[in-house]
């Protein structure tokens, strides 16, 4: 083919020129917000945050700036979504929300965020819980997020399923059924028969939430201390494994399907009884009991109790991607909106836990009582949940491991398509394949 | 025309050596095709064969969404894929997927045409009637028929619900789920073949059907041994289109749960589904750009299969349709003789 | 190459005229026979029944959506589905305008497809016009060349071509969607198959005989033959640029969606309600539907047309 220079370069700057008027530019600029300086700050949110309420405050209290705010339903669609935009170069907002299971990998390319210490993360650093802070640290030393929320776990249960099984009901008693501060999950898996023999029905929703629980409480999760997987031969972690196998195998799973629960009509219709409840799943709940039109009599309690002790699963941080044509700008939204202040005023709006003291302290002291869940004081309940609480090191591939390697396990348990054994060798295969060989 | 015809009477356009102008002319002639098909042929090489190319060469290596180029590995991203069962597995999803959609959708188009292809009162309502799904987009469709297909609480286990039947795991069974998906496909795309094949139909000589029926051949046979036989060449057009669409299927499945890529086990997760998974959760660059080759071998591979059939019946059949039209209208030709 | 040669528009067939089949029938007089299947003439109730039938059919998922989408999502549950709208419709759409921009995401689909479908439908044109009516050295090999590469399926450079919208910084910009699909070879060889029979080369010849220079031979012999033949390409690339998701999916984000990108985030950012979701479908399906309440006879006419000439 012949094709002449000048032709060719023709038909490269038609094509570039046509791109360019699509395109538009876009200039780049830090000064402060102001009157004459407007800026727009934009903020990617995952799961039920409860920001809508502070964005309009914060952009009352700084003229010029105004917020727009994307929510994605889950973590792990956000995730998917944070590292497309960040191997595109472009498209992150100026303010991403990272959930804690994908901390690890949004570690090994920290380079790629704003480093908070810039814009004054040591002086607010004594806000938070210390371990909280220290996850948001990279090994360098450099600042990338800033704590929102923690996820102590306590119990949700139906008190009227319970009632209606013969079980206790009121949070109290139900706590001391579960054994209080000495519960394990033995004991929650006895009564699970219990009730199952009682009512014919589900327990839990599903497996892979009560799983998640058992390795969040564990010293060591997916990986040791030291960042190695800990997955295969983890005696331990088969054994919990087999528990929930086969508490799943005599029917205490409604086989439900995670974060779906039809439209929210499980939490309604009586398919389960319990359900475990780190704090920002109460907000969760909160929107499926709107969607499928339950509300405050839908007979949701909340107990302080949690088999096998303290455990914290989940809670998010906020970052500045370097891509962020408003660093100075978006860091300062950022610490404002996981102030002490703030997360008392989100954990109102979402049910979540704060991660910072004072706010802690707060809900302790104001002890509000919750009308969805029969007037339970949640947060001073998950302040208490939230004692003995350690951070677990969370591996690169973490969430993966929680989301593809044992969710699949865990669901065909549910399905009853695999038993203990063979749901195990699965998981470890995918592990294999997911994990150990990408 | 007429402002072009003046164009010659410009001065100095006749003289008898070659002149400038004659010289553009020629060089014209010669050369304006070639700037004609020019933009298309840069375009494409930019945007269709480059990729393509690059592609390849991506797949050589060990490279990392983030970190970019790694290692070079030689074939061995293409020896670990041919070995890798969710490989397979989302190559088996996306032919029974295929499957599904393409048989019962030919069969009902071509059905659909036949009907249409009568002297209908309101032709165009009712060709309008069965495009209609054609202009929702599929991501709508899919989220549409998710809705329709949940579950629990979902409106067709609803349904079957009243009548004391059991639901259906649409999304939790293999082969429901991909009963789902080809349904959404089969919803967008049936009346829209129909419509091609009934141009076909249309294009049909009348002649061939008046002597048929002369003969005695009923509706039914007449269908099967003229109707289909003329329009065989669309539909291998049909075939050849479906077949390329829906080896690409992405939009339905990756909408169907949006939680998954595919389904919790993976049970509809169609090879351009594992090939974005590969890509952008995995963030394999290297193995996403192997599945990439592999599928374009086998809809090249699936596209040579299509020609040579319709070669085949093509040339087994060659003339068939016409040479058994002309026998009957010899054939009645001669009985009109033989009454005369 | 069977493919290029098999299309040879047929004459249309006479639309009337007596079909013989009702004089061959024997003469069975039920008159419910007739009605119900038909005559050779008049196609019966059968017919007309199985089409309405199908309509229902064609026509129930999206009414389905327009009915939940005007309610609440506890329509979902019921275990008779409504058939008739509720008031919640505007309701719904407002949250649809609060999640998305949907404005904005109108605003891309539009001018993404329009872009597209001018830049294909010209350069196809022209492009198959020269395959057509011109004589040049290499024509059949790059005509072949145009054949075989139709079925290579765009999709699977999407890596490279991620890579390279990165490198330019286009990502997130529309013109990441735009560049990728300016051209396709079906484009150029719908246009060599339409214009290869259309345009009588004397008409040409007659043409360069006045003086005519290549260009303004095109320009005034080949683009009014052409423009039907235009319509339906214009038509068929608008649609498919219209419904891609994969691609913009993975170069466009929120802040800056088309149609479909913009949709598919209202079922991922609220899990919660359906209803707002599909009153989003509904929505997104509207301009669509009016277009093709106006237009949808020069849709049909032209999807048979290429039918018979693709």
């Amino acid at each position: 083919m012949k094709f002449s220079r000048r032709n060719t370069a023709a038909a490269i700057a038609g094509a570039a020129a046509l791109a360019l008027i699509a395109t538009g530019c876009a200039g780049s600029s830090d000064q402060p917000a102001g009157a004459g300086n407007p800026v727009e700050l934009t903020v990617t949110t995952f799961g039920t945050f409860g920001y809508e309420g502070l964005y309009a405050e914060y952009e009352q209290a700084n003229p010029g700036v105004t917020i727009k705010a994307t929510n994605i339903d889950r973590g792990s669609n956000a995730r998917t979504d944070a590292f497309t935009k960040l191997a595109a170069g472009s498209g992150l907002t100026d303010v991403v929300a990272i959930e804690e299971g994908w901390l690890g990998s949004i570690m090994e390319v920290s380079d790629q965020f704003v480093d908070l210490k810039d814009h004054g993360a040591a002086d607010i650093q004594a806000n938070w819980v210390d371990w909280k802070f220290k996850q948001g640290t990279d090994p360098a030393g450099r600042v990338i997020g800033y704590g929102t929320d923690i996820g102590p776990q306590g119990l949700c249960y139906n008190g009227k399923l319970f009632e209606a099984a013969g079980l206790p009901s009121d949070r109290e008693s139900v706590a001391k059924l579960f054994g209080g501060q000495d519960a394990t999950w033995e004991k929650y898996f006895e009564l699970g028969k219990q009730y199952k023999a009682a009512t014919g029905k589900a327990w839990y929703d599903q497996s892979g939430f009560v799983w998640n629980s058992m390795v969040n409480q564990m010293e060591e999760g997916y990986y040791t201390k030291d960042g190695e997987l800990n997955v295969d031969g983890n005696k331990e972690m088969k054994g919990k494994f087999e528990m929930l196998a086969a508490g799943t195998a005599a029917g205490l799973s409604a086989n439900q399907t995670q974060w779906d629960w039809g439209n929210g009509k499980a939490f309604v219709d009586g398919s389960f009884a319990t359900f475990v409840c780190p704090g920002w799943m109460l907000g969760t709940i909160k929107g499926q009991l709107e969607s499928a039109g339950g509300g405050a009599g839908s007979g949701w309690d909340f107990a302080d109790v949690f088999p096998g002790g303290a455990s914290n699963w989940g809670g998010a941080f906020l970052s500045v991607p370097k891509t962020s044509e408003h660093p100075a700008e978006a860091a300062k939204l950022a610490a404002w909106l996981t102030a002490p202040e703030q997360q008392v005023k989100q954990s109102a709006a979402a049910n979540n836990f704060p991660s910072t003291l004072k706010a802690q302290e707060k809900l302790v002291q104001d002890a509000t009582p919750n009308v969805l869940f029969n007037n339970a004081p949640t947060g001073a309940i998950l302040a208490n949940r939230a004692k003995g609480v350690v951070a677990q090191f969370k591996g690169p591939d973490d969430s993966v491991i929680q989301e593809n390697v044992f969710g699949p396990a865990l669901k065909s348990l549910d399905a009853g398509t695999a038993d203990a054994g063979k749901a195990w060798s699965e998981a470890l295969r995918l592990l294999n394949d997911l994990v150990v060989n990408n | 025309m007429t402002t072009t015809l003046n164009r010659s009477a410009t001065p100095g356009a006749a003289k008898p050596k070659p002149t400038f102008k004659q010289r553009l002319s020629i060089f014209d002639v010669k050369a304006s095709p070639y700037f004609y098909v020019a933009p298309f042929f840069i375009l494409f090489a930019l945007v269709g064969l480059f990729p393509l190319v690059y592609t390849f060469f991506v797949s050589l290596f060990d490279w990392h969404l983030l970190k970019g180029q790694g290692q070079f590995v030689g074939l061995e991203n293409f020896a670990e894929i041919l070995q890798d069962r969710f490989f397979w597995n989302s190559l088996f999803n996306t032919v029974s997927i295929f499957v599904l959609s393409a048989v019962p959708q030919l069969a009902l188009a071509l059905f659909l045409a036949a009907v249409l292809d009568q002297n209908l009162r309101a032709k165009t309502f009712w060709r309008m009637s069965i495009l209609l799904p054609y202009i929702v987009t599929p991501v709508a469709v899919a989220m549409i028929f998710t809705n329709m297909f949940g579950e629990q609480y979902g409106l067709i286990n609803n349904i079957l619900g009243n009548f004391g039947l059991d639901p259906v795991m649409w999304k939790n069974e293999t082969f429901p789920s991909h009963v789902a998906i080809a349904t959404m496909v089969n919803w967008r795309w049936t009346g829209y073949n129909a419509l091609i094949l009934l141009a076909a139909m249309q294009a049909v000589p009348r002649d061939l059907y008046e002597s048929a029926a002369l003969d005695g051949a009923g509706a039914v046979r007449r269908f099967f041994s003229i109707t289909l036989p003329s329009i065989r060449p669309t539909m291998v057009f049909v075939v050849i289109t479906a077949t390329i669409g829906g080896l690409q299927v992405f939009t339905e499945p990756r909408l169907f749960d949006p939680a998954t890529a595919g389904g919790s086990q993976r049970q509809f997760q169609t090879t351009v589904l594992y090939l974005w998974e590969m890509a952008f959760q995995r963030q394999n660059f290297g193995k996403a750009s192997t599945i990439a080759w592999l599928l374009f071998l086998i809809i090249v591979l699936f596209g040579f299969i299509n020609y040579l059939i319709s070669r085949r019946i093509a040339t087994a059949d060659a003339g068939r349709p016409s040479r058994a039209a002309r026998r009957t209208i010899a054939a009645r030709k001669r009985a009109e003789r033989t009454n005369r | 190459m069977s493919i290029i040669d098999r299309a040879k528009p047929e004459s249309a067939r006479p639309s009337t005229g007596k079909t013989p089949a009702g004089e061959a029938a024997p003469a069975k007089p039920a008159i419910f026979r007739k009605r119900f299947f038909g005559t050779g003439q008049r196609p019966g109730f059968l017919s007309y029944g199985l089409l309405l039938a199908f309509l229902l059919s064609s026509a129930y998922p999206l009414w389905w959506s327009v009915v939940i989408g005007s309610r609440s999502n506890e329509a979902l549950g019921e275990t008779w589905p409504p058939l008739l709208p509720g008031g919640n419709f505007w309701k719904n759409v407002g949250e649809v305008f609060d999640t998305v921009p949907f404005w904005l995401a109108l605003g891309n689909s539009v001018l993404i497809s329009g872009i597209i479908t001018v830049s294909v439908v010209g350069f196809s044109t022209l492009a198959g016009y020269a395959f057509a009516k011109l004589r040049f050295r290499g024509r059949n090999g790059l005509m072949l060349m145009v054949v075989a590469t139709m079925a290579i399926p765009t999709q699977l450079g999407i890596i490279p071509l991620f890579m390279v919208m990165r490198t330019l910084g286009w990502t997130g910009e529309i013109g990441a969607v735009v560049v990728p699909s300016l051209v396709t070879a079906f484009g150029v060889f719908f246009m060599r198959q339409y214009l290869v029979d259309v345009i009588p080369d004397e008409l040409i010849e007659s043409a360069r005989v006045d003086g005519a220079n290549m260009i303004s031979t095109f320009w005034h012999v080949a683009i009014p033959a052409a423009r039907p033949a235009m319509a339906i390409l214009g038509l068929f690339t608008f649609m498919t640029a219209w419904t891609d998701f994969l691609w913009p999916l993975l170069v466009l984000d929120a802040g800056n969606p088309t149609l479909q990108t913009a949709l598919s985030q209202l079922q991922s950012a609220r899990y919660v309600d359906y209803s707002v979701v599909l009153a989003g479908a509904v929505l997104a399906t509207l301009p669509l539907l009016v277009l093709f309440v106006l237009a949808g006879k020069q849709l049909i006419s032209g999807i048979m047309q290429g039918a018979v000439k693709g």
